[in-house]
């Protein structure tokens, strides 16, 4: 890798630093990890819920990106291109280990009816509680879910994807996406409020 | 109670993913439905709640460190890519040389099918080095040798 060329990467645009990390700036492209590691982590972590996954398909997304910087072309922001090469390799991993458990929204119909399965919430289940606890409650919360309706969730909810977008990326109809949505809030409604319970006894 | 199709429209509402009509159609489903009304409040409910909520979590290691396994990993895919590249060069340069002894044998079979190759006919390629371009073609039937030398 080359050597570093600049020196005011503090306050350069994340536009600049990569300008600069195109041109073979390490140190640039060593400060854009920095700004947004935690994000590219977080969304690696709470897709794998296992810390050891997270760390490596994390790495292994700015590695990606150092290779196909070339490729950017500032269409979205830095942080969002990057957001998707992590999603990426987090689907292709949970392909690989076959993780998507049989569990769908079409069995829960077939015993039933979406709607049967999860009762509307009454209250708010995070009402009262500090920002910070509900953020906890939240990433709790979605670790009980399947990894096939988690995904979808973040991929909707944090990435602010449109269903047409989450079927192709995760190759799946529309409907599919539409019923997992439905079955991962309600799942999350669900669990929210027996997180509310247990914390008030 | 709505149907399956229905409570997923009522999502697709909640999300703005319904078209104009579709969309006019549950808004004058919702103006009577409090059942209704009630699941799509649930539903921006949890869907905002999850929105401003996304869970902060930081990675458990140093700046440098993780850096540093980065770095390796950059220089491991580097590597690689250097030590494969010769490889692949050195194939397209075998390539090179076999095109053209390729398309010499193309050239030839070419000339040679056509005639066809009917009962006691032979096509023979001579395999001396010195012989490498020349082929025989000899029919008993009609009672025929012809032999190309390039």
């Amino acid at each position: 890798m080359p050597m570093s060329l600049k020196s005011d990467y503090p306050s350069a645009a994340d536009e600049q630093l990569v300008a600069w990390a195109k041109d073979g700036d390490t140190a640039a492209f060593e400060e854009l990890i920095h700004r947004h590691r935690d994000k590219i982590y977080a969304r690696a972590m709470i897709m794998m819920r296992n810390e050891g996954d997270a760390i490596d398909l994390s790495q292994e997304a700015w590695v990606k990106s150092w290779q196909r910087l070339h490729q950017f072309q500032g269409e979205s922001s830095f942080a969002t291109w990057m957001t998707r090469i992590v999603i990426n390799l987090c689907l292709d991993q949970i392909r690989r280990q076959k993780r998507t458990r049989a569990e769908s929204i079409e069995e829960l119909e077939e015993a039933g009816g979406v709607e049967r399965q999860m009762p509307i919430a009454e209250s708010n289940p995070t009402e009262g509680l500090e920002s910070e606890e509900v953020r906890r409650r939240i990433d709790e919360a979605m670790g009980k879910l399947t990894d096939a309706h988690r995904t979808v969730l973040v991929m909707h909810e944090f990435e602010g994807l449109e269903y047409k977008e989450i079927a192709k990326r995760v190759g799946i109809s529309i409907g599919t996406v539409m019923s997992r949505l439905f079955y991962a809030r309600r799942r999350l409604a669900s669990l929210l409020q027996s997180l509310k319970r247990e914390r008030s006894e | 109670m709505k149907t399956t199709e229905f409570t997923l429209d009522l999502q697709a509402y909640v999300d703005g993913e319904l078209d104009a009509s579709r969309r006019a159609e549950v808004e004058r489903v919702l103006a009577s439905d409090a059942e209704a009304r009630e699941l799509v409040a649930g539903l921006r409910q949890i869907a905002e709640l999850v929105r401003t909520h996304e869970p902060v979590i930081r990675v458990p290691e140093t700046r440098e460190f993780y850096w540093s396994q980065i770095q390796r990993r950059i220089a491991q895919a580097e590597a690689v890519e250097a030590k494969e590249a010769p490889q692949a060069s050195g194939a397209m340069q075998w390539l090179r040389w076999l095109a053209p002894a390729l398309g010499v044998a193309a050239v030839a079979v070419m000339v040679a099918l056509p005639r066809g190759e009917k009962e006691g006919t032979t096509l023979a390629a001579n395999d001396t080095v010195e012989d490498a371009v020349s082929m025989t073609f000899r029919s008993d039937a009609d009672g025929v040798t012809i032999h190309w030398i390039n």
